[in-house]
C-alpha cells in the first residue's frame, strides 16, 4: 500500500496517529451497522417469498374468474361494467426509519365497493371475481411495501459494504504505512544526530588534548 | 392520499378499475415507456406493473428504485408465467450480498 506524501515530523505523525484512530473506529461501527443490514435483509426475505407466492396464486384465480365473467356475458359487456370507477387516493404512504433507511409505510384505507354496472346485464360470477381482486389488494399493497424496504436495504447494504472494505482495505493500510515510514525516517534521523554528535565529541577531545 | 396505478395489458388490469385503482391498459408493453415520466411523477405511491410490462421499463424503473415511493412491484398478468416478480428480487439479492444465494 502505497503512503501518502507528507513531511515526516513529529505533528504529523499525531495527526495520522489521530486519523487511523478514527479510522479504525468507524470501520467498526459500519461493519456493526452491516451485520445488522443483513440480518434485517435476510428475515424479511423468507417472509416477502410466501407473500409473493400467495398474492400470485390469489391474482391468477381473479383473473380466471374475469374470464369467466368474460365469456358468460361477453368481452365488451364486462369491459364497459369494468369501467365503472374513478381513480381515488386509497393508500397512504408514510416513511419508517429501519437502519437508517427510509422505507415506506403503505396504509390501504377503504377500498370503494365495486358496483356501478347493471346487475341485470352482468354475470354474478363478476361481482365474485371483483370481490376475489378486493381480497388480494390489501395483500399486494403490503407486498409492494415489502419488496420497497427489500430494496431501499440492498442498496444500503451495498453503499454501507463498499465503505466499510474501502476503510479496511485503503485507507487504514495507507495510514499505517504512512505512520510506519514517519517513524523510520524520524529514527534515522535521530540515530544520525546522535552519531554526529558523538563524532564532534570525539574530535573536541583530540583538540584538547593537542592543545 | 395517494393513487395507485396498475399498467398492463387492458384484460389483466381491467379489473382493478372499480377498485380505485387508475389503470392504464397498453396494448403493447412499450407504451408504458411514454406512460412512465407520468407515473413516477408523485401522483402515485404504488405502482404495480404486469410482468411484460416491467421487462419493458426495467431501466426505467431500476432509476426509482432507491426512492422510497413510488414503489414499483410486478405482479403477473393475465396468462403470463410469474417469476418476474422473484427474478427482481433475485436481483436486490445480488445486490445486497454480491453473490446469488438459494
Amino acid at each position: 500500500m502505497p503512503s501518502l506524501r507528507v513531511n515526516p515530523n513529529r505533528m504529523e505523525l499525531l495527526k495520522l496517529r489521530r486519523r487511523a484512530d478514527v479510522a479504525r473506529r468507524g470501520h467498526k461501527l459500519l461493519k456493526d451497522k452491516l451485520e445488522q443490514l443483513l440480518k434485517e435483509f435476510m428475515s424479511r426475505i423468507a417472509e416477502n417469498r410466501r407473500l409473493r407466492a400467495e398474492v400470485e396464486r390469489d391474482l391468477f384465480e381473479a383473473y380466471g374468474l374475469l374470464a369467466v365473467a368474460r365469456a358468460e356475458a361477453g368481452a365488451a359487456t364486462i369491459t364497459q361494467a369494468l369501467l365503472a370507477g374513478e381513480p381515488t387516493g386509497i393508500v397512504t404512504a408514510g416513511q419508517r426509519n429501519v437502519m437508517s433507511v427510509r422505507v415506506p409505510v403503505l396504509q390501504l384505507s377503504e377500498l370503494p365497493t365495486p358496483g356501478g354496472y347493471s346487475y341485470a346485464t352482468t354475470p354474478a360470477v363478476l361481482d365474485e371475481a371483483l370481490a376475489r381482486l378486493a381480497s388480494v389488494v390489501p395483500r399486494m399493497i403490503e407486498l409492494a411495501e415489502r419488496e420497497k424496504a427489500i430494496e431501499l436495504l440492498a442498496a444500503e447494504i451495498e453503499t454501507t459494504r463498499r465503505r466499510v472494505n474501502a476503510l479496511e482495505y485503503v485507507l487504514i493500510p495507507q495510514l499505517v504505512s504512512t505512520v510506519r515510514d514517519i517513524r523510520m525516517k524520524l529514527d534515522e534521523a535521530e540515530r544520525s544526530d546522535l552519531t554526529r554528535l558523538m563524532k564532534v565529541k570525539a574530535m573536541i577531545e583530540e583538540q584538547q588534548r593537542e592543545a | 392520499m395517494g393513487k395507485v396505478a396498475m399498467v398492463g395489458d387492458t384484460t389483466s388490469v381491467a379489473g382493478f378499475r372499480p377498485l380505485g385503482f387508475a389503470v392504464f391498459g397498453v396494448e403493447r408493453p412499450e407504451q408504458a415507456r411514454e406512460l412512465w415520466p407520468e407515473l413516477v411523477s408523485g401522483t402515485f405511491d404504488v405502482v404495480f406493473v404486469t410482468e411484460p410490462v416491467y421487462e419493458a421499463v426495467a431501466d426505467l424503473a431500476s432509476e426509482v428504485a432507491d426512492r422510497p415511493v413510488p414503489a414499483v412491484t410486478v405482479v403477473p398478468g393475465v396468462g403470463s408465467s410469474g417469476g418476474v416478480g422473484e427474478a427482481k428480487l433475485a436481483r436486490a439479492i445480488e445486490r445486497a450480498l454480491g453473490t446469488k444465494v438459494l
